[in-house]
């Protein structure tokens, strides 16, 4: 299928996902609200934080919010574009339902991947987009079009990681037939990329800074618009991004070869 | 058969059911140490050039979140919400509607049989870290302290599971309750004191946290043990949490009797 093709195909899905949103109203009040309450706790615990102590790490306050703001903005994509398709992929290769997806005329990954768009997470999307606005505002900083880019660039290699992490995990019900906690697992590791880089030391930041890419995700995009373009974070950032969606891509194609549907 | 046989034989059974999922009990319990280990950086970090926040050292602010860590696993309601939703949706509560049992003691028992299992295993990983941050901890060792924080316990433990038993009954006015479930899980979070101690608030609103249910949910019993309240202040949170049990009891009852007037008991 040619690309246009694919744009077409995903267009048709926001569509759909725009009609049911708008079937299942209350629901997607109550959603979103979740999503909102959920970002006003940490917000919540940021400024309690601040009200007692000036740095965290050598970030002051508003450093902070844009790193929080940043870490919000990447998790509300990966939420609406991503969170229920890969969910509902580990249910799907329980159940043998995913035969559904390997029988459509599509890359199996990317039909698998865009379904549906969550629009609760996208309304969100502005409330953390609000955030940095903010934060920037409160820094006195002036970002140029060129450092937009970047900072755009930045938060979408950040995706890319989120996105090959939950595929990663989601892939692994290929092997294992209950995965379910590994989930929480993924909330869990994506706590970390609120913190400031400079907070880890000795094992932690062996494991949460080099291992695992769970501070790259938010402190690059952030340091972007503080500091400007730095040629040894981004070629950090980008380079975990490939390597990630390769790993990503691999399990799940090793997995998609293991996969023997399921009797019903 | 008497009514304690009764219930015996049904903590029996909660008690066999949940050590089915033992090893998903120990693994969530191995994640909440990444968890810890998040708290332990931030506020670490946050005390960096400081020996005091709110009148507490790092070590004391440390030991109240590992505190509230294995408490939550002997006291806090998990899923008990989600079930009691779903033996609704599914027309299970049916059967407890002709046998002479009560469907809140019936669950009552069940949540204990569990919470019994899941505190217990959660110690075993908390346990086995135990030296990395033995060092970092300081528990006061007042007598009082656990005479006040046993029943403080005790009342958190019924509270955290009227509240979970209120939201499940949702299910009989709506089709889908895990929204309204996580929406208050976020408010317990954060007032219940998990996110910061909620003693770092403003007075005022610290104060006014006093007077809510969620501040009775956890962090009323963890800070009574771990020193960051005083005698006078347990005594007048006990009251305070008994009359919220009362109300929270009330408004559950009140909703059983009004919900099954709906109820149209599809399956079964």
């Amino acid at each position: 299928m040619p690309l246009i093709g694919y744009l077409r195909l995903w267009l048709a899905c926001l569509r759909y996902s725009a009609v049911r949103a708008m079937m299942f109203r209350l629901d997607f009040i109550m959603w979103a609200l979740v999503e909102l309450f959920w970002m006003g706790v940490n917000l919540l615990m940021v400024s309690v934080i601040y009200s007692h102590t000036s740095e965290i790490g050598g970030w002051n306050r508003p450093q902070m919010l844009l790193l929080l703001g940043t870490s919000m903005l990447t998790q509300r994509l990966l939420m609406g574009f991503f969170w229920s398709n890969l969910f509902e992929m580990g249910r799907n290769i329980r159940s043998g339902t995913f035969d559904f997806f390997l029988a459509q005329p599509g890359n199996p990954l990317f039909m698998v991947s865009t379904r549906k768009v969550d629009l609760d997470s996208m309304a969100n999307v502005t409330v953390a987009l609000s955030l940095i606005i903010y934060a920037v505002r409160e820094l006195g900083l002036h970002p140029g079009l060129g450092d937009l880019a970047l900072y755009g660039l930045a938060v979408f290699c950040g995706l890319a990681i989120h996105y090959s992490v939950l595929l990663l995990t989601a892939s692994l019900t290929f092997w294992t037939i209950g995965s379910q906690g590994l989930e929480g697992g993924y909330f869990t590791l994506t706590e970390f990329s609120r913190l400031p880089r400079e907070v880890f030391k000795g094992a932690a930041n062996v494991v949460f800074v080099w291992i695992l890419p769970a501070v790259v995700v938010s402190n690059v995009p952030a340091r972007a618009l503080l500091d400007g373009f730095n040629p040894t974070l981004f070629a950090w950032l980008v380079g975990s991004a490939a390597l990630w969606v390769f790993i990503a891509t691999s399990v799940f194609k090793n997995g998609l070869k293991r996969y023997s549907s399921a009797s019903s | 058969m008497s009514v304690l046989a009764k219930y015996r034989y049904v903590f029996l059974t909660g008690l066999q059911s949940s050590l089915v999922y033992r090893w998903n009990f120990a693994a969530r319990s191995a994640f909440s140490l990444v968890h810890l280990s998040f708290v332990f950086i931030l506020w670490g970090a946050a005390y960096r050039g400081q020996t005091d926040i709110g009148g507490f050292n790092l070590a004391q602010t440390l030991t109240y979140f590992l505190a509230m860590l294995v408490i939550q696993f002997f006291i806090s309601a998990q899923n008990e919400d989600y079930q009691i939703g779903e033996d609704i949706r599914n027309g299970m509560i049916n059967q407890f509607l002709l046998k002479p049992i009560d469907y809140y003691a019936y669950r009552l028992t069940l949540f204990f049989s569990a919470r019994l299992v899941t505190g217990c295993l959660a110690l075993l990983p908390i346990a086995l870290a135990y030296p990395l941050f033995a060092d970092t901890l300081s528990l006061p060792s007042d007598p009082w302290r656990l005479l006040y924080g046993a029943p403080a316990l005790l009342l958190s433990a019924l509270i955290q599971f009227s509240i979970a038993y209120i939201f499940g009954l949702l299910a009989f006015w709506f089709l889908e309750i895990q929204s309204f479930i996580i929406l208050s899980l976020a408010l317990e979070t954060v007032l219940g004191g998990q996110m910061f101690p909620l003693d770092l608030l403003p007075g005022w609103t610290f104060r006014l946290s006093q007077f809510l249910p969620y501040y009775y949910q956890m962090y009323f019993p963890t800070a009574i043990l771990t020193g960051r309240l005083d005698q006078a202040q347990a005594a007048e949170g006990l009251i305070v949490q008994l009359v919220w049990l009362g109300i929270l009891y009330g408004v559950g009852r009140l909703l059983w009797t009004r919900g099954l007037r709906r109820h149209t008991a599809v399956g079964g």
